[in-house]
């Protein structure tokens, strides 16, 4: 019964993924070179934070929140964001608009840090006997992450593809986009700093994936309007 | 540039697949990580065959449900693990559990912490005697015993105290744990128990010349003292023994090494040889006494004018008790019961003499100087219990720790015996001369014997598990050898009555599992979430149509209308 929650885990931690793929039109316009890729990217990116981290960052004893060591780390979280404009940007992709480019990259993006993240832990941990609850909150946070992504992957493509804006927006566009990126030092903050416990932070982060997605929802559809 | 990158990229994505295939073969081969709520030491009861019939409990290792004694009645524990604290122990509960062979998945008793001797320590507590006699009667119970399930000891602690309480909380609502309703499980995974293999017992002896003056050829006569070393309980890797016989091991050490002052220097050495015997095998009728003298020479045996063997003498006030196998009115005896008794009225103890003849055809051996009495050796056990041990009782269990036993005691002990044998060896019997007083170089070094006293309280010494060269085993050689002239040590086999079983202590592990019906739960829910993510992302994306198409495939009216 424990390969049973295992099971049940994984399916909540990359499920919404592949349900994603298969429900919006990106399956019929086939983009998963696109997703691959943009996890490829991800990857890579990943390599160069962990470099960065290890030179940069010191090993601190206690779980405090040290407000340098997060800045840091914030500041090296914005290699994350090179590497979505590198994928958005850079990488050729099939001739597909950017309404389905910006969430096939989102959605790989998302899924390799999923991947990297998640199935580690739940391999080793969530086959065993004890129960704890923390898998469950982890596959809730991978769904967040989800949605987190693509609206990043949004604004991104907002930025840095879309050449005429209404001029209002672009400063709420930066905002969001600036909010978005720098979540996790908001989550690690919030657990560290104020002493939230897991449940809590994995709240917050639904919640606030949920409106940056819708924002950024509205933003989108206000930026097509002048070029429909 | 395009293609470059397409191959460059290509091979890259081959890279990291081996890469990442790697990484999934080694986390396959990871070991399950042990993630328990608690892992704590437990300690198994004693398996053991005695002339063909099996005793203690036949299993070792554990997988089941924990419960506590508040379980429902009628509830079916053949798959549950009783948790008891000893506090809340119920003798004639758990006597009616094994004497009905009521089915059970495994017992696991929690002792108080006055009973371990890191943890001891010199706590008060006030049931001190009770919760003593308590634990005694258990251990009779389940030596005396044949139980089909495993059956552990631990002490308590906060971890397991939290488990407990929770335990209990759920069984008080009427829940008991089973595979559909989650709670706590006992895992403990242990090999089946093997046979221990021609368990050796190991008898020690130190031999101290005596003077011998010139021109003498005759054997100068000897004395013995002797105990035994080992024990027997119902947790092997408990049975420390303090009091039975740490207290004779520690008085026996102390009093060689006043004796090897005295015969250090030619001038104050006695016309008597000194024996001191470390036997082996005690309680099992003293088997290793008896193989230890058959293995003497017929004139050395002849050469022993009397044998003193020390036995429990670790928590008398003021009374102890002499027994003796031939008649009180013996000379040999009365002389030396007037020797005794003489130093005990200094001393202001009280020594009484209890007579109790031997029967050869019993094999029954109560006290160690009956081993020299079936032998024609004058000889006496000391000893503060008045009555006869029965089988396997006395013999140093899980009650016999460090805190019931009295550093004092064993001290005027140790003066009472060495007192009267220097005086019987001197030739002062009746004169009042202190050869070992209190302050002089000769007294009685209290510290000697609590250093010794605490090593055996941590040393279980079940003969069986006590190898030929176990470290406590060359210590007390060594020890001998300090104080004495010449020492051997004798390995024999326990004769083949007892057989033992190996797998005497292991770690516990408790994990709070979840049920099956809450994953299935869990599935149920999840479906449903994708489910209606699924919808949900089609009708924003595609619209309603696209999703009551889905449903809708008729295999006929494919009609395509350019």
């Amino acid at each position: 019964m424990t390969m049973f929650h295992f099971f049940n885990c994984a399916i909540l931690t990359f499920g919404p993924h592949a349900v994603y793929y298969s429900a919006t039109p990106l399956s019929e316009y086939d983009t998963l070179g696109t997703s691959v890729k943009a996890a490829l990217v991800y990857l890579g990116t990943a390599l160069v934070k962990l470099v960065c981290l290890a030179t940069f960052l010191k090993v601190s004893e206690n779980d405090g929140f040290d407000p340098y060591q997060e800045l840091l780390k914030a500041v090296i979280g914005f290699i994350d964001v090179a590497g979505l404009y590198f994928a958005l940007t850079q990488l050729t992709h099939r001739n597909i608009s950017q309404n389905h480019k910006f969430q096939a990259v989102g959605l790989g993006w998302a899924f390799a840090d999923s991947v990297l993240h998640r199935l580690a832990p739940l391999w080793v941990g969530a086959r065993g006997l004890e129960f704890t609850w923390d898998f469950i909150l982890q596959g809730l946070e991978a769904n967040a992450n989800l949605v987190l992504s693509i609206s990043l992957a949004a604004l991104g493509s907002l930025m840095w593809l879309r050449k005429n804006k209404p001029k209002t927006l672009i400063p709420i566009i930066y905002a969001c986009a600036g909010i978005v990126a720098t979540m996790p030092s908001i989550t690690s903050y919030l657990r560290r700093g104020l002493g939230w416990h897991f449940p809590k932070v994995v709240g917050f982060e639904l919640f606030t994936s949920l409106s940056m997605a819708f924002i950024s929802w509205q933003l989108f559809s206000a930026c097509q309007r002048p070029s429909s | 540039m395009a293609l470059s990158k397409n191959s460059g990229g290509h091979r890259g994505m081959q890279e990291s697949m081996y890469s990442v295939i790697a990484l999934v073969f080694i986390l396959v081969a990871c070991v399950e990580l042990c993630d328990a709520a608690a892992a704590i030491d437990v300690y198994r009861l004693i398996q053991y065959d005695m002339s063909g019939s099996a005793y203690g409990s036949r299993f070792a290792a554990l997988n089941h449900h924990a419960a506590s004694l508040h379980f429902p009645p009628g509830a079916d524990l053949s798959r549950a693990v009783l948790i008891i604290p000893l506090r809340e122990l119920n003798i004639t509960f758990v006597r009616e559990y094994i004497n009905q062979k009521k089915p059970l998945g495994g017992l696991l008793f929690l002792l108080p912490d006055i009973f371990s001797f890191e943890n001891g320590g010199n706590k008060q507590v006030h049931e001190k005697e009770q919760l003593k006699n308590l634990l005694a009667e258990l251990e009779q119970l389940l030596i005396h015993a044949n139980i089909p399930y495993p059956v552990y000891f631990a002490f308590e602690n906060d971890e397991i105290d939290t488990v407990l309480a929770d335990i209990k909380k759920n069984d008080a609502i009427g829940q008991p744990a089973t595979a559909t309703t989650g709670g706590y499980k006992l895992v403990i995974p242990t090999p089946e128990p093997k046979k221990v293999a021609s368990p050796t017992i190991t008898n020690i002896q130190g031999w101290l010349s005596g003077l011998k003056a010139d021109g003498d050829t005759n054997q100068l006569p000897t004395i013995a003292i002797v105990a035994s070393y080992d024990t027997f309980g119902a947790a092997p890797a408990l049975s420390v023994g303090s009091d039975s016989n740490g207290s004779g091991v520690v008085a026996l050490l102390e009093i060689a090494r006043l004796f090897s002052l005295l015969y250090s220097n030619p001038k104050t050495r006695g016309r008597y040889n000194l024996l001191f015997g470390l036997t082996s095998g005690g309680p099992y009728n003293y088997n290793g006494t008896q193989k230890w003298l058959r293995s003497f020479d017929q004139r050395l045996r002849e050469s022993i004018d009397y044998a003193i063997c020390l036995n429990s003498i670790g928590s008398w006030d003021n009374e102890l008790w002499i027994h003796v196998s031939k008649p009180p009115e013996n000379g040999y005896i009365k002389q030396i019961f007037e020797g005794f008794s003489n130093v005990a009225e200094e001393m202001d103890i009280k020594v009484g003499l209890k007579h109790k003849k031997i029967n050869i055809s019993n094999p029954r051996v109560a006290r160690e100087h009956e081993q020299f009495s079936r032998l024609r050796v004058t000889a006496a056990t000391l000893s503060e219990i008045s009555t006869a041990p029965e089988l396997l009782q006395g013999t140093g269990g899980l009650y016999d720790s460090r805190q019931f036993v009295n550093e004092t005691a064993i001290t005027r002990g140790v003066k009472l015996v060495a007192e009267s044998l220097a005086r019987h060896i001197y030739g002062h019997q009746g004169k009042n001369v202190q050869i070992f007083a209190d302050g002089g170089s000769l007294a009685v070094n209290p510290a000697y014997i609590q250093s010794w006293l605490d090593l055996l309280s941590q040393t279980p010494r079940v003969a069986p598990f006590l190898s030929k060269n176990d470290p406590f085993v060359m210590a007390l050689k060594k020890e001998l050898t300090d104080h004495t002239d010449e020492v051997n040590m004798q390995h024999e086999v326990l004769e083949g009555v007892f057989t033992f079983y190996d797998s005497t202590s292991a770690r516990l592990n408790i994990y709070q599992v979840a049920s099956v019906t809450f994953d299935l739960l869990l599935l149920l829910v999840l479906g449903s979430y994708l489910i209606v993510l699924f919808s949900f992302l089609v009708i924003t994306t595609r619209g309603l149509d696209d999703l009551i198409s889905l449903f809708r495939r008729p295999p006929s009216r494919k009609v395509k209308t350019a």
